[in-house]
């Protein structure tokens, strides 16, 4: 039964500060809807409660061990405020000041923003994944510990709050409730950005406690830096990996395919999220023929983390998303390429192209353009013959929240669609009023403990609700539909979610990217390359 | 001079300066990494869909067009009318409207009050003889005047009171509320409410055009009455305390949305942009994470190129 939790409840001491029921959930629509057939989420292991920071909700993201001396707990909370401090410094900072000073000061407190969080929605908002309870948590304690006259002033005006450990921890696990959609922002009638602050947050705890989720840091960006991917490939397996997909490619469709790597003077230098040539093999495959077909000069590079797109510090620290850009930059640089095109993954469009854009001086300032507009570009140039009648079955298209929410990229995608797909339909909300898929932020690579029962049941939920309404008109499994996410993330977080509900047998729902159904479009090519039975 | 009239000279003045400081700090913080939200409303071909310039795949080869006038357009209306409220928070947008509209027709009356001060200042105190003794502007003043107070205060008090009224019993908003929340909302009440005290007090707007004449020409305030002077004195201890609130945001919102949300400007080799880029890349560090490795010497630009340098040794 769902409580009310109080801003400052977060930092008494208690066994959990919220528990989620399964029928405090958003309701789903039919076949969903039964709650004895949803598969709710695993509880915590008893090793997990008694060494970790387990005091948040029913799930861990980060899992935090619990510090064994209060002296321990002291320090934290001692590194926490100091990175708190830092974060507001134009030296340490200069990065979001400007933005995180203005929603530090002038929020109105109308929970505006609140009807526009999937989570808070689907959870059947519950108050701590409320967009703004983190944010005044935040607030509370800047106020009270950090400014002059805090105690009195701060606690006055902005409301009381104890900074302790657990007030930490629980912050801590909080800030990875959100998948940074900033769709809340979006509604801030002020200009409030909530998923600033959450981003920020997780800033503090990475750049200044060196506290992050193991899959974004040591086995994300870390080990992107080190071997060049977080796939683990290095350049020997990618191009292993590459030259048996170009010979799939080859007995699927019957063109052949040569991947061109590290080709110097290239026009286009393409960079995919790696995990798409282990876990969807038919994405680089698409590309390279609808590249190689259109007539393009284009190339993989092999240097380390050119052959891999992620670039997960821009949902936690900017030092390495930094690192990571450059890195990418650098590649195209010493290829001398004329432009970066960044393939389907939405948070690899957003960090290389808008986010990296003031960090890329000089010769790193390559121009960077997403796949979506050389993809329309090769569409309607005539180059390639289509047969629309090949896609004649439902499709409908996610919109990844990077690529068009926080870049703007809306219509290519659509304008491919609309001509290639005859039964193509929009999802509601869509475009920049879009619902993440819910694994956004790093949630979909993260299945830590129970992490991923709670993104599935609850952060992608609203997604999943969209998803079957768009095909509301072919609900029977019989008819084939496909979901279109040209986006790897999202990708991942909707391969999870269709097999924690089944989508694909009780809804007949695959999903997939863009390029797949233009090669599928294709005159040249004999067979179906979308396979809808051996779509998992 | 009384005590009302030090009074507002010393808010004036205080608004004044500790406003302008706000909005000079925020303007000279460094120029942050690019954040922004669609639509966008300089991009006046795209906004209606959110569409942005990167939807091309040779944008870096044109220029590109930002129209204040589009952004203009967006604003009026969010100010004005409430916009943003009315699409995504409904059940407030009565209240917050009433409010507003309250705070903006008292607002603007402080600008017909000065003009009324220079125009019929003089010859308010011989009023008595009859209104016809005005010019025709005069009394247009006067009568305007008095219909911006009874509006400004009769709506802004109806919203104030069911923004209290809201903001206790939504269950989102009162778990989000501080006795600063509260406080901010019966003081502005207690500005509207003794507003309607003051205008049945009888002959308020002569007495506020007096206020303003000596106000304005630095002459002492005559008495103006008990329900004047506890309007005069919440007003003026209101207007001192804004600037040090969140209610700023009615001009910090120029960089919330102008700055922040629609701030899209791309970097281009060899602009301004880049130089100013590349001194910030130049601030040093002191994050103390280890893998930041940062030992306060360091700058920005060491610490995201050292492994690259690494590499190339």
């Amino acid at each position: 039964m769902k409580s009310r939790v109080k801003i400052e409840d977060i930092s008494k001491p208690s066994k959990k500060l919220t528990h989620l029921d399964i029928d405090d959930l958003m309701p789903l629509p039919p076949p969903y809807d039964k709650i004895e057939e949803q598969p709710g989420w695993k509880a915590l292991s008893e090793d997990a409660l008694e060494n970790l920071e387990t005091s948040l909700d029913d799930t861990i993201a980060i899992g935090i061990p619990k510090p064994k001396t209060q002296e321990e707990e002291k320090e934290l909370v001692k590194k926490f405020l100091s990175g708190l401090e830092k974060l507001l410094t134009r030296e340490n900072n200069w990065t979001f000041l400007q933005p995180l000073l203005l929603s530090l000061e002038h929020c109105a407190k109308c929970q505006t923003c609140t009807k526009a969080c999937p989570i808070y929605e689907a959870s059947g908002k519950q108050d701590i994944y409320r967009p703004t309870y983190r944010s005044e948590v935040w607030r509370r304690i800047v106020h009270k510990y950090l400014k002059p006259g805090g105690k009195f002033f701060g606690r006055l005006s902005h409301g009381d709050i104890d900074l302790n450990w657990t007030t930490v921890a629980r912050l801590m696990e909080l800030s990875y409730r959100c998948t940074l959609c900033r769709r809340c922002a979006q509604t801030c009638p002020i200009g409030i950005d909530n998923g600033l602050i959450t981003h920020e947050l997780r800033k503090v705890f990475s750049q200044e406690m060196g506290i992050a989720p193991k899959e974004l840091h040591e086995k994300g960006s870390v080990l992107q830096l080190e071997v060049g991917s977080s796939t683990g490939m290095n350049a020997e397996v990618v191009k292993d990996n590459i030259e048996f997909i170009d010979e799939d490619m080859k007995d699927l469709t019957g063109i052949e395919v040569h991947t061109p790597w590290d080709k110097e003077g290239a026009d286009v230098l393409l960079i995919h999220n790696a995990g798409e040539i282990l876990a969807w093999p038919e994405n680089p495959g698409a590309f390279a023929i609808v590249l190689e077909k259109a007539g393009i000069s284009w190339t993989l590079s092999s240097d380390i983390a050119a052959y891999d797109g992620i670039n997960y510090g821009l949902w936690y620290d900017d030092f390495q998303l930094g690192r990571v850009a450059i890195k990418h930059a650098e590649a195209a640089k010493k290829l001398g390429v004329n432009r970066i095109v960044v393939a389907e993954c939405g948070h690899a469009h957003k960090a290389l192209t808008v986010i990296a854009d003031r960090v890329l001086t000089g010769d790193f300032n390559i121009p960077r353009v997403s796949a979506m507009t050389l993809l329309e570009d090769i569409v309607f140039s005539g180059k390639i013959k289509f047969d629309p009648s090949k896609n004649d079955f439902p499709v409908t298209l996610h919109d990844p929240c990077n690529m068009v929410r926080l870049m703007g990229i809306v219509e290519p995608q659509r304008r491919i669609l609309r001509y290639l797909c005859p039964q193509f339909r929009e999802m509601e909300p869509h475009g920049v009023d879009n619902y993440c898929c819910g694994g956004g932020s790093g949630f979909a690579i993260m299945s830590g403990h129970n992490f991923q029962d709670w993104r599935l049941a609850v952060s992608g939920r609203m997604k999943l609700k969209q998803v079957i309404e768009a095909f509301d008109d072919h609900p029977e499994p019989e008819t084939k539909k496909y979901l279109c996410a040209p986006c790897s993330n999202c990708k991942g977080q909707l391969r999870d979610l269709f097999r924690y509900y089944g989508v694909q047998e009780k809804s007949g729902i695959i999903y997939g990217g863009l390029v797949e159904l233009i090669v599928n479009a294709m005159v040249d090519i004999k067979q179906p390359f979308i396979n809808f039975d051996e779509m998992q | 001079m009384s005590v009302i009239q030090i009074l507002i000279y010393a808010a004036v003045l205080v608004f004044l300066v500790t406003n302008i400081t706000r909005f000079i700090r925020m303007a000279s913080t460094p120029i942050h990494l690019r954040w922004e939200l669609y639509p966008v409303a300089h991009d006046v071909k795209r906004f209606k869909y959110g569409g942005s310039f990167l939807e091309e795949s040779d944008w870096y080869t044109k220029k590109l067009h930002k129209s204040m006038l589009g952004e203009i357009r967006v604003m009026l209306p969010e100010i004005f009318l409430l916009k943003g409220v009315w699409e995504y928070n409904r059940s407030l947008w009565l209240w917050s409207f009433t409010f507003h509209i309250g705070l903006y027709l008292l607002t603007a009356l402080i600008f017909v009050l000065i003009l009324g001060g220079i125009i019929i200042g003089p010859n308010i105190f011989n009023v008595e003889a009859g209104y016809g003794s005005l010019s025709t502007i005069g009394q247009i003043i006067h009568s305007l005047s008095y219909a911006m107070l009874i509006a400004g205060c009769a709506i802004g008090t109806i919203g104030t009171l069911g923004l209290i009224i809201k903001r206790s019993t939504d269950r989102e908003m009162s778990s989000s509320s501080s006795f600063g929340s509260y406080f901010n909302l019966f003081f502005i009440a207690a500005i509207f409410i003794s507003g309607l005290v003051f205008l049945f007090s009888g002959s308020a707007v002569d007495k506020l055009i007096k206020c303003y004449y000596s106000l304005i020409t630095f002459q002492p305030m005559p008495n103006l009455g008990a329900a004047f002077a506890v309007h005069a004195v919440i007003s003026g201890l209101f207007i001192l305390y804004l600037p040090f609130t969140h209610m700023t945001h009615f001009f910090m919102k120029y960089f919330t949305y102008h700055k922040v949300r629609w701030e899209d400007t791309p970097n281009i080799r060899g602009s301004k942009l880049e130089k100013k880029i590349q001194e910030q890349l130049s601030y040093p560090v002191t994050w103390s994470a280890p893998h930041i490795n940062a030992d306060g010497k360091k700058n920005w630009a060491d610490i995201a190129t050292e492994e690259v340098k690494k590499d190339e040794k």
